[in-house]
């Protein structure tokens, strides 16, 4: 037991207790199931998933509503991979990976199979993690609790160019999309000065845009217009066989499924690598070390077990910025850091001592969220595949009309209806041409945090902008930040300078451009949260295509490496 | 939308994969392919992106100082910042390669060769629909559409028009007539009419389903909105 002291079984105890209680139990159970279906849906990620759970978590209980949030995001990504295996059409960015064995095997008719190992090693992935996040965070978090405003700011621009500088192939449209957030935050009545800004006398826009309308219109909009111009293009349904696995075939997922949970863990905790970049991370890593690598691409067990432990992992490790600096680390976290604001809940390193229940409440219900996922979807995968059967033509309004009860719930306006179809038109251009998302939405929720962060850095210092360079920590932190953006930046030169470009890079941004199966547009806008959304273009059809598509870009794609 | 000329001439060479297909490229009503439809040049964009930031600048530096008690940094100081980086990176964006550029590039790559097909069945498609719709105009009646012509995916294909940008724009017009209709008829005929005609328009084939879901759904959402959540939608003529 005095090993396991650094776990703070105690503490977990003490979270179990509110993680148990019928209602949070309720709660998770709702987020899970929501966020499995919604990100089954084709074309629906785990960040449109969050903003359209987000107007049923007002008026919540904090804890409650992030127990609940937790619990769509790591079903949405569940989810993600049911359709990944059965359509060839990841609903979700992460679980791109997982189509590249998983629908080889759905083709040979293994694809109860493939489910399966997903379910058990998403399974594997999130509760390794989970003990990960309960030794880091409290470390990280009373390191953090010396951090100043001078530190913080620091902190803010290096997850804002982390999330940019990971999150696409165009580090000039990323940074586009992070200033122009933080523009949108900057809308309304300045906090200190009581001065209005930019709201052209509009009453509407003293109070600023509500997160929520933004979220709700770039992401869920914007993809049902998205479907709409694709004409609502899908993969080649297969039924879903015998879910059961030999002991064999458990044996051989063993080892890949627990290597990947660490892999997971620790790329979702670094700023800006989400989900997405550890599942190609894993699947490369275990392609090289497996003995039959070659055979991967036509339907191993293992291509499906190494990115779907890894996804999940990632999602959990995600957590860790969240909880104990307050800054997310990827898109999908900074539309949960959203939802905690509006709920009057301002995460950081003061949450472990000021609010331990919320913390330990919730990691606990990230050990019952992996088995609630586990329980519900092993017996019900057959069932939630026909929710794939969801006629798109019924899905595009229904999507629509849950962002108008969502937002109208929240503001009873119809200004912010008409805000929201304006930023669903806007999300849709940036998505018609690749500018991502997440880093607009990172910018619009810490833009505002930024600014006095900076003001107060400033009031200590006496106006000397010298002390973001003097103070340690926060010249260090800027320096990551510089450096972060290097490799995206020597891409860019690279490209200028070799009139060819690389066989595999120029053919994944082809069809990217092209852009004709739906899923390969969603990536390019959920591609922010993750590096290698461009991947995904190629498994359009058979199964050489994913063959192809899996050779050599993972690593290729995959930046966060130094 | 005279860039969309230029992308579709540049970009010709990608598409080409379909044989049969007749060139109507030329012709002044081509219907735009899904997949250039809303793209634009990097110029276009970087002259866009200029034109906004020159606008928030303007406005960043008209914003008063405030000056009841000495602050180190204005309210105004980040927006200027703001606008000065957003120019920089909008005239940086201008000088960028044209995807249809780098596409060109790589179109011998083997990626790229996988996703032809899929884009000039997608034409064909179309271009089927095309001689329907010239005929009658676009007023297609619903019985001709009512089978939701399988596409490749197995699926209807979504919405009527041709030219995905009218498509989009109609789709965008009938959200803004239901948002612009939301409070005066009401949450649950707003929303049953929109439901209604989006998903016949849309082409579901089942128009019963499609009817009672229309009138059964916003009704469930009313009632779970008002009566559970205590969030009150508006009413409309509606008695309650």
């Amino acid at each position: 037991m005095g090993m396991l002291d650094f776990l703070n079984i105690d503490q977990l105890m003490y979270g179990f207790g509110i993680a148990l209680t019928p209602e949070n139990l309720l709660y998770v159970f709702i987020g899970v199931l929501a966020g499995t279906i919604i990100g089954m849906l084709p074309g629906l990620g785990p960040m449109s998933a969050i903003a359209l759970m987000i107007p049923i978590a007002y008026g919540m209980d904090p804890t409650s509503a992030i127990i609940m949030l937790a619990g769509v995001y790591y079903g949405a990504i569940f989810g993600g991979s049911t359709s990944s295996i059965l359509l060839n059409a990841p609903g979700v960015a992460g679980t791109v990976a997982t189509s590249f064995d998983g629908y080889p095997m759905a083709l040979k008719g293994q694809a109860g199979k493939a489910l399966a190992i997903a379910a058990i090693c998403s399974f594997v992935g999130g509760t390794v993690s989970v003990v990960g996040l309960m030794a880091i965070a409290p470390v990280l978090a009373s390191f953090a609790v010396s951090f100043g405003p001078v530190e913080y700011f620091a902190l803010m621009v290096l997850g804002l160019t982390a999330v940019v500088s990971l999150g696409g192939r165009n580090l000039v449209k990323g940074l586009i999309s992070a200033v122009v957030g933080v523009m949108i935050a900057l809308v309304g009545i300045d906090s200190q000065t009581a001065i209005v800004r930019f709201t052209f006398d509009l009453p509407e826009l003293y109070e600023g845009v509500e997160f929520l309308i933004v979220a709700l219109g770039v992401f869920a909009l914007a993809e049902v217009l998205v479907m709409l111009n694709q004409r609502g293009k899908g993969g080649v349904r297969k039924g879903v066989t015998s879910l059961r696995l030999s002991r064999r075939e458990v044996g051989q997922i063993t080892g890949p499924a627990l290597r990947s949970s660490v892999l997971g863990f620790f790329t979702g905790v670094l700023p800006g690598a989400g989900a997405t970049v550890a599942s190609f991370l894993s699947y490369s890593m275990e392609k090289k070390i497996a003995r039959d690598g070659d055979t991967f691409g036509q339907g191993n067990p293992k291509g499906v077990a190494a990115p779907e432990a890894a996804n999940n992992a990632a999602a959990v490790g995600s957590f860790v910025p969240l909880m104990t600096l307050g800054v997310p680390g990827s898109g999908t976290t900074a539309i949960l850091l959203g939802a905690l604001m509006v709920l009057g809940v301002q995460p950081g390193p003061m949450m472990l001592s000021d609010n331990p229940g919320m913390f330990w409440g919730v990691v606990a219900s990230m050990y019952i969220g992996s088995v609630v996922l586990l329980i519900l979807n092993l017996p019900l995968i057959p069932l939630f595949a026909k929710v794939l059967n969801t006629p798109r033509t019924m899905l595009v309004p229904l999507v629509v009309v849950f962002c108008v009860v969502g937002v109208y719930g929240l503001s009873f306006s119809v200004f912010d209806l008409g805000l929201l179809a304006a930023f669903g038109a806007i999300g849709f251009l940036m998505r018609r041409n690749e500018f991502p998302a997440a880093p607009l939405i990172l910018g619009l929720i810490l833009g505002g945090l930024m600014e006095t962060n900076m003001r107060r850095a400033l009031q200590i210092s006496d106006g000397a902008w010298s002390v973001f360079l003097t103070e340690p920590i926060s010249a260090g932190l800027l320096a990551v930040a510089v450096l972060s953006m290097l490799p995206a930046l020597l891409r860019v030169l690279r490209r200028r300078h070799t009139p060819v470009v690389p066989a595999g890079a120029a053919g994944a941004a082809t069809v990217a451009d092209t852009a004709d199966a739906p899923a390969s547009t969603e990536e390019a806008l959920v591609g922010a949260e993750n590096g290698s959304a461009e991947v995904s273009g190629d498994r359009t059809g058979t199964g050489s295509t994913t063959a192809a598509g899996s050779e050599g870009e993972p690593g290729e794609q995959a930046p966060p490496r130094d | 939308m005279s860039d969309d000329t230029t992308a579709r001439r540049d970009g010709a060479p990608a598409e080409g994969a379909a044989p049969s297909r007749p060139r109507r490229a030329w012709s002044p009503r081509t219907p735009v392919t899904p997949e250039r439809a809303f793209r634009f040049s990097p110029r276009t964009m970087g002259i866009t992106v200029g034109l906004f930031a020159l606008g928030y600048l303007a406005l960043a530096f008209q914003m008063p100082d405030y000056t009841a008690v000495s602050v180190p940094v204005q309210p105004s100081t980040l927006p200027r910042w703001l606008g000065v980086a957003l120019l920089a990176l909008a005239v940086l964006l201008f000088f960028q390669r044209a995807p249809e550029q780098e596409a060109a590039a790589g179109s011998a790559a083997p990626g790229s060769g996988d996703g032809t097909p899929t884009a000039g069945g997608d034409t064909e498609a179309s271009a089927t629909e095309g001689t329907d719709a010239e005929g009658t105009d676009g007023a297609q009646s619903d019985g001709e559409r009512s089978g939701g012509a399988p596409s490749e995916g197995g699926e209807p294909r979504l919405g009527r028009l041709d030219d995905p940008r009218l498509e989009i724009g109609l789709f965008v017009a009938a959200l803004v007539a239901y948002v612009a209709l939301f409070e005066p008829l009401g949450f649950i005929l707003s929303t049953a009419l929109y439901l209604g005609s989006m998903t016949w328009y849309l082409g579901y084939p089942r128009h019963l389903v499609n009817a009672v879901v229309a009138l059964v759904l916003p009704f469930a959402f009313y009632a779970g909105m008002t009566w559970g959540l205590d969030v009150t939608l508006p009413s409309g003529p509606l008695p309650f």
